[in-house]
């Protein structure tokens, strides 16, 4: 009996088994023509690989991804695309850098004025990063940083205008920086609900920090491969 | 009932973590359900939208999805039912939001022969009849077996297998005769 067409085709995808598959391998081995054909399939599957394959690289539209996260205030509240920067940040104490400032609501005013006077160092103009915080947003990974750093980086991503962000949080403080032309540029402070600074604490407010991060994320966080290449980069 | 209520607190929590674990596998899924979106509906921009409609069924309908049964196919078929019902409605939107630039290019980075090439993949996928060019997408580029292929389709594999023969020999013609 001959080979049909389907069975060459069906042969060229490995669908083949048993008796079947034997039987058109002899007529494939008899017939140069066949052999061809199978090429041909082959080829044709090497070209539609090639031009599908980048397609799952391109990232997904943030108005596809938002559709699978739940909204924050339901139970189940959790920022789906940043499930893996918070497992790897972990939720360890970290020192009480900034406990005095610790309130249940700081104003924002309050929140700035935090990153601007310590270390005696260099002054950051208004609105960015002072010595310190800089230095954390500079040189800090994610996936490497101590559990004991006073600044933990909770993620890091891309924004609308193409700049590099960082998310982090001290002790009852944190927010959101982005790198710029003149420094690390505070764009969201908040005041984390941590001042009893429990052993282990769960991400209160943290998660206004971490929805604000995603507001402004043009795709999901940077992987640890990622942030390694943006900080050799200097973050620009 | 003390029993009773426990149960129920049971069966709420683990509800809670199924909701959970779904829109995280359909978030894993999500760069293959578009790659298929986009082959097709031919765009980039169609393809999304495809995609979009998709997650907005696949969410309302979420309790019909049999843990254990496979999410992609389940979500697959949903889409694949969606363009159906799309151009069955007459709404084509491809008719209108087509943007050949896009379009063809969709993937295309590098050099301008590469350039060509994807994009004369695309034409020749827009020249078959959608159930050719579903069959194709299905076992060529999502790498299902016929016989998976054919549950999402709806149809015997026999059918699939002549479908998916007669779209790429017409692939390979058209190709062919295009290098």
């Amino acid at each position: 009996m001959s080979v049909t067409k389907e069975m060459i085709a069906a042969y060229a995808d490995s669908q083949l088994t048993g008796e079947e598959l034997v039987r058109v391998e002899a007529a494939i081995a008899a017939d140069p023509a066949l052999a061809h054909e199978v090429e041909a399939h082959r080829a044709l599957k090497g070209t539609l690989d090639a031009h599908y394959a980048p397609l799952l690289d391109q990232p997904v539209p943030s108005r596809l991804t938002e559709m699978l996260h739940p909204q924050p205030d339901t139970e189940s509240a959790e920022i789906v695309s940043f499930a893996a920067a918070r497992q790897k940040r972990g939720l360890a104490p970290v020192v009480r850098r900034w406990a005095p400032l610790a309130g249940p609501a700081l104003a924002a005013s309050l929140v700035l004025a935090l990153w601007q006077p310590w270390q005696g160092g260099g002054i950051a103009p208004e609105g960015y990063a002072e010595t310190q915080l800089a230095s954390a947003l500079d040189t800090q990974l994610v996936a490497e940083q101590g559990r004991d750093a006073q600044t933990r980086i909770l993620l890091s991503f891309e924004n609308s205008d193409g700049q590099f962000c960082r998310a982090f949080r001290g002790n009852d403080t944190g927010g959101i920086a982005c790198r710029d032309d003149t420094g690390w540029k505070l764009e969201r402070q908040f005041g984390l609900d941590g001042a009893q600074a429990t052993e282990f604490r769960q991400a209160g407010s943290e998660s206004d920090l971490m929805a604000a991060a995603q507001d402004m994320a043009v795709s999901g966080a940077l992987d640890a491969e990622g942030e390694a290449v943006a900080k050799q980069q200097g973050w620009r | 009932m003390d029993e009773t209520d426990r149960q129920h607190r049971f069966i709420h929590a683990k509800a809670r973590n199924l909701t959970q674990g779904f829109e995280q596998q359909v978030l894993a899924l999500l760069p293959r359900l578009r790659r298929f979106a986009i082959g097709l509906a031919g765009s980039a921009a169609d393809g999304d939208d495809l995609c979009q409609m998709t997650l907005e069924r696949a969410l309302t309908r979420r309790e019909q999805w049999q843990e254990g049964t496979r999410l992609d196919s389940w979500m697959y078929r949903i889409m694949r039912n969606i363009l159906i019902d799309e151009k069955r409605a007459g709404a084509r939107r491809s008719q209108t939001f087509v943007d050949a630039d896009a379009g063809l290019s969709v993937g295309a980075e590098g050099a301008q022969e590469a350039h060509v090439e994807l994009s004369n993949v695309d034409r020749a996928m827009q020249q078959l009849p959608p159930d050719q060019r579903e069959a194709v997408l299905l076992v060529m580029v999502e790498g299902y077996a016929y016989k998976e292929a054919a549950e999402i389709v709806g149809c015997p594999v026999g059918t699939l297998n002549s479908r998916l023969v007669r779209g790429r020999d017409a692939l390979i013609e058209i190709l062919g005769a295009e290098a």
